[in-house]
């Protein structure tokens, strides 16, 4: 079986690549790319021109539900939803019920995900870091790293005491696994549902400091550079913790730090009349935090951007704000959202995007992924992207479960058209249907 | 045309003179005995997730004024406490054709959510830390007794500012009105960010009191000691109270008010509290009258 991916912008940052050209594909493996010279015996041809062709897009930060919560959202959905998104490699968070502690829970998503029924992508499971994300003890990590995690994190649950952190990053250090740490300082954020600030003190709910997550920044980064573990800052929302970030890697700190779709495209303000589609964790900050960030991506302080897929049921979101659960369902407009508010603002290049969603993540947690490098992962993983496809994104068509989109009814200019990981595990209805021919 | 009453904020000051004017107008008949319109078909639910006796008598009083039934709902017994989500039991409610909800939630915008799903008028009782609505006018229906106008006037609100529904609907309705606000605490208890609210802000009592003409006292919640937040009642006192000491720097005619239940000798002394100055009662009987106001313009009584 020869598949033909023909004359589209072949953007890899793994090679430094961003050039016209085609990708050929033999049995799930990529095997050429650029011109090709050999078009004998091609099966099935899709027409790429003014499309991107790009490594299949990483997320390193997904929430699958999967088990103990498959009212929101359950691995086959969450990943037919992640490949509707562009993505061939999804991790996902250990805060499950049970939580994800153990080698037997990290068989179980290996296993379920890669079933047929599933979306076809890659699922690298993120173990926790404490046993029950309870952050009194450590789980056993190695034995989940034998199992297949790709990192540990207590995820929304971060570890308060800094001993228990050092000694968790000491332990990760040999066993050569990445820690994800969301940043919070629980003394300071406890009860807090929204950003501490202008719109907090109008509305009347309580509000989370920046401070919250600045000093938790700090603390982490300085760990991990006493230890010498690689940390990775999950969702950066303060113009501060950049800045802390920042001077913490021109130290040396093994550091690297993500941001997320809504915390650079909305800002407290968007909570409006408490509209609990807005309430995230770190909470939306304000218009210079977003040009801050922005910056900072810029600048390559900011290494990723993860969609922080949290999906949840209707009926836990239409309750009044303070008791809504924090998070969104992001996944399938995550691209579109960077192409929209980032790569066509000229804030980043197509070259630094593609970096950010699929050959970053995919180098920080040591993913057999992020690049179109022939034989360099098991199966072919791309994206294909119309990037000037002109699109309204409907949460009732989603994949998802959950349609507690912030981004619905918005409109993007950029969308992944088709989704390869191994082989076609999405193809989107306005992929041209003459772009597509079968000789067999 | 059916409305709710959630917020001051969202309101325009002909709205809030509407309102105002109107519970002028009840107050003035009902002491006349003279007939104010009746309502008799309508039944309003008395909806109070929180505590709070003299609210809801203040409702049930005006909706008896207005020849309203009023149902009171007694949530700790309700199907809320065996897991029932809000949404459900306002749809029940609204099913069991209610015409009218008065609400009071723990919630800041509960009472929104309720009027999505209620699809008839909801007056907000007070929900959480955001807006007490009525109280706001019982306050504005008072100065106005008091002192002729409240366009111009200085008014300074005393106390636990962040936590209080009482003091942001105040700021709002006074500055709408034309009123100098002044929000006056420890900083502990003040709004981190400020920008967003009507008026200044003062930590120094001595200052914000300065040629005032109004004092709203807040009441301190129990709590904000137990969370560290102000080293004991005694600071609190010698720090913030309003005595007659305090209110030299005051406007010789300033009147006192606190929107109950009054910590005796915390927010307030006892002579200042029952003096000259004191419009506290004032404000409770005003506060029924308000309501009337209240249900009325819900109901499409009034502009």
């Amino acid at each position: 079986m020869r598949t033909l991916l023909r004359n589209g912008r072949i953007i890899d940052p793994s090679q430094g690549l961003d050039t016209i050209g085609s990708v050929l594909i033999e049995d799930d493996q990529i095997i050429e790319i650029g011109e090709i010279g050999d078009l004998s015996d091609i099966d099935e041809v899709y027409d790429c021109t003014d499309f991107w062709i790009t490594p299949g897009l990483v997320d390193m930060h997904v929430h699958l539900r999967e088990p103990g919560q498959e009212h929101k959202e359950t691995i086959q959905t969450g990943t037919q939803a992640a490949a509707a998104g562009g993505y061939t490699t999804i991790c996902c968070m250990p805060n499950t019920n049970p939580p994800l502690d153990n080698p037997a829970i990290i068989d179980f998503i290996l296993d379920k995900s890669a079933s047929p029924e599933a979306g076809g992508v890659f699922v690298a499971p993120v173990g926790a870091l404490t046993k029950g994300l309870k952050g009194l003890e450590l789980s056993n990590l190695g034995a989940m790293k034998r199992a297949g995690i790709v990192a540990a994190s207590d995820e929304g649950f971060p570890v308060q005491n800094s001993q228990l952190m050092t000694d968790a990053m000491e332990f990760c250090v040999q066993l050569g696994l990445p820690i994800m740490a969301h940043c919070d300082d629980a003394s300071l954020s406890e009860g807090g549902v929204m950003n501490d600030g202008a719109v907090s003190a109008m509305l009347g709910l309580k509000g989370t400091p920046r401070t919250a997550e600045e000093i938790a920044t700090m603390r982490n980064c300085l760990l991990s550079l006493h230890t010498g573990c690689p940390v990775h800052i999950m969702r950066v929302s303060t113009w501060g913790a950049v800045e802390i970030i920042r001077l913490m890697k021109s130290l040396g700190a093994p550091v690297t730090c993500e941001i997320c779709p809504m915390h650079f495209t909305f800002t407290e303000d968007h909570i409006g009349d408490f509209d609990t589609k807005f309430k995230m964790q770190p909470p939306l900050r304000t218009k210079v935090d977003i040009e801050l960030l922005e910056q900072a991506l810029q600048d390559g302080t900011i290494d990723c951007i993860a969609s922080d897929h949290s999906p949840h049921a209707s009926h836990e979101v239409d309750v009044p704000f303070d008791e809504a659960p924090f998070g969104a369902s992001t996944i399938e407009a995550t691209l579109a959202v960077t192409l929209t508010n980032l790569t066509h603002t000229g804030i980043l290049t197509p070259l630094e995007t593609v970096n950010k969603l699929s050959t970053m993540p995919a180098q920080i947690l040591h993913l057999d992924a992020g690049t179109l490098v022939p034989g360099e992962t098991p199966v072919a993983q791309l994206t294909v992207i119309d990037p000037n496809l002109e699109w309204k994104f409907d949460r009732n068509k989603s994949f998802s479960k959950s349609k507690n989109a912030p981004f619905h009814n918005m409109s993007f200019k950029g969308k992944a058209v088709l989704t390869f990981c191994g082989g076609e595990i999405y193809r989107d209805q306005r992929f041209p249907s003459e772009r597509y021919a079968i000789y067999m | 045309m059916p409305q709710n009453l959630l917020e001051i904020r969202n309101l325009e000051p002909d709205q809030i003179n509407a309102l105002i004017e109107l519970g002028r107008d009840f107050k003035k008949r009902v002491r006349a005995d003279e007939a104010v319109p009746n309502l008799s078909k309508k039944v309003v639910g008395m909806l109070f997730f929180e505590n709070s006796t003299r609210t809801r008598v203040s409702f049930e009083q005006a909706a008896f004024y207005l020849g309203m039934r009023s149902s009171n709902f007694a949530t700790s017994a309700s199907s809320m406490s065996k897991g029932e989500t809000l949404k459900d039991t306002i749809l029940t409610l609204r099913h069991e054709r209610l015409d009218a909800l008065v609400m009071r939630h723990k919630s800041s915008g509960a009472p929104g959510l309720a009027a999505k799903h209620f699809g008839g008028p909801v007056v907000n009782a007070g929900d959480g830390q955001h807006e007490h609505p009525t109280q706001a006018l019982a306050d504005a229906v008072t100065i106005l007794e008091r002192k002729g106008r409240i366009e111009g006037l200085k008014v300074a609100i005393v106390g636990d500012v962040k936590h209080s529904r009482v003091a942001r609907s105040n700021g709002w309705l006074l500055e709408k009105l034309g009123a100098e606000v002044r929000f006056v605490g420890p900083r502990t208890l003040l709004p981190s960010q400020t920008a967003s609210l009507p008026g200044g802000f003062y930590d120094d009592l001595d200052e914000g009191l300065e040629d005032v003409d109004v004092v709203i006292c807040l009441r301190l919640q129990k709590e904000r000691m137990e969370q560290g937040m102000i080293g004991s009642v005694g600071e609190y006192a010698h720090m913030y109270q309003i005595n007659a000491e305090r209110l030299r720097v005051a406007d010789a005619g300033c009147i006192v008010m606190h929107p109950g239940p009054i910590n005796r000798g915390v927010e307030i002394d006892d002579p200042t509290a029952d003096g000259e100055r004191s419009a506290i009662t004032a404000q409770v009987e005003n506060g029924v009258f308000v309501r009337m106001a209240s249900f009325y313009w819900c109901f499409g009584g009034a502009a």
